[in-house]
């Protein structure tokens, strides 16, 4: 068993370090370790065996161990395994070394539990805020325990505007958001600019941070999370659902009746085929070709119909619950999505053709806004960015989930690296997904579609998920709790990873290949910062401040 | 009055009005078939008359470092364009032809593109420069295209006069030199750019730096802006006819006119089907590809003046 092989490795390094590991399933290792190893032990997994990151997590532990806890994931994906190193760590405030000098992509994700639970992480290279907005005061952590959901400390000063570095001598500062039409979503890059040159970048994002993990600790119940998961992203909602549920399942040991998991893999792919479509729509919209754009928006149109028709709604799907899926297929469904597959797979197939052979397009896109397998892997970005970059992952097939491992497809790898590459990574792939639907629909066994749960899930256990997100992997870490809700939810989404690559990608790029380098990511800010823009129509002219708009959302419930 | 000033005054006002008329028609045209092409409904064929009359009754913001030039901007753009007109032949022949000379034409030209780099400067804001520096590369390496264009015709017909040149002089009264022919292919291939439209609509590149020059213009004067980008497409488009397409022009009235709008028509028709089919070049693709034209426009210049 490979799990026991990693662990013997580490032990056999840090043994005495190691007080605990825990081998609860197959494909999953938990190592306690000690603080003062927690850093080599990391640097141990990262280079030696050469794991992938995936995402680090602290949590407000003190009302069970009375310490605060912190996570590092790593996957080793050829081997199937998603492991964590957890430690705990004691103190006011909590201090725990820091991984970002040995494992950078660390970087983000350690100032985030600096920011939402007070972790410090030691020895940070560049430890700016991250999340909370420069008007927040110090020393406030929303994510502890002992701060209400709802709370807003008095000294909150929401005017405050946000501090940014300096721009490098010679350079243009060129903002670029919060508000762009590239943009779906508010998210800063202060772009430094020589000529038309990017020479580099800050991002601030976080912008409206809803704050769904808190409310799922304190407020929502297990089965309520799901509902709330799908909305942290308008595209990929159905991912986040599927991966909560998961990995709620993981830790409490259920297993869904098989063909829950097949309605899952269906609607997961029936997501992707959506999102690939609305993607190269977008793409072409950025290089100004809006003809691709509309003729994909049209092939997706069918895909929203059927997935209404499953699901009583466009998006936001609704689908899981622990152990099981609210929807089922019937015979006509079936025939009806067969239909629909068949006719895009002919339009998608025509549309391939012709971007295939676009010499225009490719102008754009070769060689432009190149991640190669060392940023990759030095920023762990995943999905299809990855993938286009030569380094072949795919939690789908490295970390098989629902009724993945019942079904055959190609993973695509392109060894470019550049935004012509991705391209051809996401066209591709539609023909998959459709692969993958058709084999579910003749496979699909009949049978309940949820499990009937009728003890209490056990607190304290830990469970992690990876799903395969059109963006990437999308990875969910859940500790049960008390009350019918879990005790920490972290939600990894892979634009949280992608961007951070951004920087790096854009550098001494011209700026008009900016937009289509930060579109090829697909970026999906709201998931990212788990946020929700609001839209809001008024026939008068009159500015508002950001608190008269906030009461003036509140009081209308009827829009 | 004699009756060459009515001819003049008379044909150069009835020119003005045409193009008034006829450019934002020709834009529902546009857009009506790209439409069609991207499987849309699309606008109705009068759309683009009516967002020009709302936009006019819009309140006139001023946002921008120096107002007033903003609005002298606004108003050239439109007016350098109308200026044009008088030297062009809509309804049969230049009205300007004894006052004005291709020259004069080639500076009034030259005008609208300076309206436009005026409006970014005045604005002041980033995205504007960068939009006016694009803007500006981009007239640098292609104006002179046109320039040699017309330069060819007068080379062949020994004359500046509007009206000898403005009648595909390019072709030598039917000897059809080697130049005519090259700058025919120069000018097809770059008519895109000279009308501002995908894919070299660069300078203005919505998804990137928000529409450039133009962001921070709305209302009247923004309506302004558009109107003489409409009405630019059609007098690229009669000088392109002009310079190349002049048969049928010897036919009697009305048969002539109906040729001549015709043969517009066709031309936008062209423009939207490169739009359609095209992603936007980048300026740097871009200007080495001007630069390549104006290479070869050049060797056509010489030809030219040794007779070919």
């Amino acid at each position: 068993m490979v799990a026991r092989e990693i662990l013997e490795k580490i032990k056999q390094k840090f043994g005495p370090a190691i007080p605990r590991a825990d081998l609860p399933a197959p494909g999953r290792l938990f190592i306690f370790a000690n603080p003062s190893a927690l850093k080599e032990i990391c640097q141990f997994i990262f280079h030696d065996l050469n794991a992938r990151y995936v995402i680090s997590i602290g949590a407000d532990d003190r009302p069970v161990s009375g310490q605060f806890m912190v996570a590092h994931n790593f996957a080793f994906d050829n081997l199937h395994l998603l492991s964590s190193v957890l430690t705990y760590v004691d103190g006011e405030p909590p201090v725990v070394d820091s991984i970002s000098g040995v494992v950078p992509a660390a970087n983000w994700a350690e100032r985030e539990f600096r920011d939402l639970v007070g972790i410090q992480p030691k020895g940070h290279a560049y430890p700016k805020r991250l999340i909370l907005s420069d008007g927040w005061p110090e020393g406030v952590h929303p994510l502890r325990k002992d701060v209400p959901w709802n709370f807003v400390p008095p000294n909150y000063d929401d005017q405050k505007e946000f501090t940014f570095e300096d721009p490098p001598e010679g350079c243009v500062v060129v903002p670029f958001g919060p508000f762009h039409p590239t943009l779906d979503e508010p998210a800063h890059f202060r772009l430094y600019v020589e000529g038309e040159m990017v020479r580099g970048c800050e991002y601030r994002g976080f912008m409206a941070h809803r704050g769904i993990e808190k409310l799922a600790e304190s407020v929502l119940t297990y089965n309520e999370i799901p509902m709330a998961a799908e909305r942290i992203c308008g595209i990929c909602g159905c991912v986040h659902n599927v991966a909560y549920a998961q990995a709620v399942e993981q830790a409490a040991a259920i297993r869904p009746p098989p063909r829950a998991e097949y309605v899952r893999t269906i609607m997961l792919e029936v997501e992707r085929l959506h999102s690939h479509l609305l993607w190269v729509g977008l793409a072409s919209h950025i290089l100004g070709f809006d003809t691709l754009f509309m003729q994909s928006f049209r092939m997706r149109e069918p895909i929203m119909w059927i997935a209404e028709k499953i699901s009583g709604n466009r998006k936001t799907y609704a689908l899981c619950t622990i152990g099981g899926v609210r929807w089922n297929f019937t015979p006509e469904l079936k025939a009806e999505l067969r239909q629909v597959l068949d006719k895009l797979e002919t339009e998608w197939r025509a549309a391939a053709d012709a971007i295939s052979r676009d010499r225009n397009v490719q102008k754009r896109t070769r060689g432009i806004g190149i991640a190669d397998q060392a940023l990759i892997r030095r920023a762990a970005m995943v999905g299809p960015v990855a993938r286009a970059g030569g380094v072949d992952i795919d939690c789908r097939r490295d970390h098989p989930y629902a009724a993945y491992d019942q079904v055959e497809f190609k993973v695509i790898v392109e060894p470019d690296g550049d935004v012509w590459s991705r391209i051809l990574v996401r066209v591709k792939e539609v023909f998959e997904s459709i692969k993958i639907i058709r084999q579910c629909l003749e496979k699909m066994p009949n049978g309940p579609i949820q499990l009937e749960i009728r003890a209490e899930l056990p607190p304290g256990r830990i469970g992690l998920s990876s799903v395969e997100a059109p963006r990437g992997e999308s990875h969910h870490f859940v500790i049960t709790g008390e009350n019918n809700r879990p005790r920490r939810w972290r939600v990894r989404a892979p634009t949280y990873q992608n961007l951070q690559g951004i920087p790096a990608m854009i550098k001494d790029q011209q700026l008009a290949d900016m937009t289509i380098t930060l579109g090829s990511i697909d970026p999906c800010f709201s998931c990212t910062d788990r946020l929700e823009t609001i839209d809001l129509r008024s026939g008068r002219t009159r500015v508002y401040s950001q608190e008269e708009l906030v009461r003036l959302v509140r009081a209308r419930k009827d829009s | 009055m004699k009756p060459d000033l009515i001819n003049t005054l008379g044909g150069g006002l009835l020119n003005v009005l045409i193009l008034l008329v006829t450019a934002p028609f020709f834009e529902g045209v546009l857009r009506k078939i790209t439409a069609m092409i991207q499987s849309r409904q699309g606008p109705p064929l009068l759309q683009p008359y009516f967002d020009l009359l709302k936009l006019l009754g819009k309140d006139d913001l001023e946002s921008g470092e120096s107002p007033g030039m903003q609005r002298f901007a606004a108003c050239l753009s439109l007016a350098s364009i109308l200026a044009v007109a008088w030297l062009v032949p809509m309804v049969g022949w230049p009205p300007l032809n004894g006052a004005g000379d291709v020259i004069l034409l080639v500076y009034l030209l030259t005008l609208c593109c300076v309206s436009t780099l005026l409006a970014g400067l005045a604005a002041g804001s980033t995205y504007s420069l960068m939009g006016i520096s694009r803007e500006m590369m981009t007239m640098i390496t292609l104006e002179p295209l046109f320039v040699v264009a017309i330069l060819v015709g007068a080379v062949h017909t020994r004359s500046l006069r509007l009206d000898e040149v403005l009648s595909g002089s390019v072709y030598a009264a039917g000897h059809f030199p080697w130049s005519g022919w090259i700058m025919l292919v120069v000018l097809l291939i770059s008519f895109q750019a000279l009308v501002n439209r995908v894919p070299f609509d660069i300078a203005e590149a919505e998804t990137e730096i928000m529409e450039g020059p133009l962001m921070e213009y709305s209302g009247p004067k923004l309506a302004l802006f558009k109107y003489a980008q409409m009405s630019k497409l059609v007098v690229y488009s009669a000088l392109f006819i002009g310079l190349f397409v002049p048969w049928g022009s010897g036919l009697p009235f009305p048969a002539n006119l109906c040729v001549f709008w015709l043969k517009i028509f066709v031309v936008v028709l062209g423009v939207t089907l490169v739009a359609a089919t095209h992603a936007r070049y980048r300026i740097d693709q871009a200007i080495r590809y001007f630069a390549g034209l104006l290479g070869v426009a050049f060797i056509a210049l010489v030809l030219a003046v040794y007779g070919y």
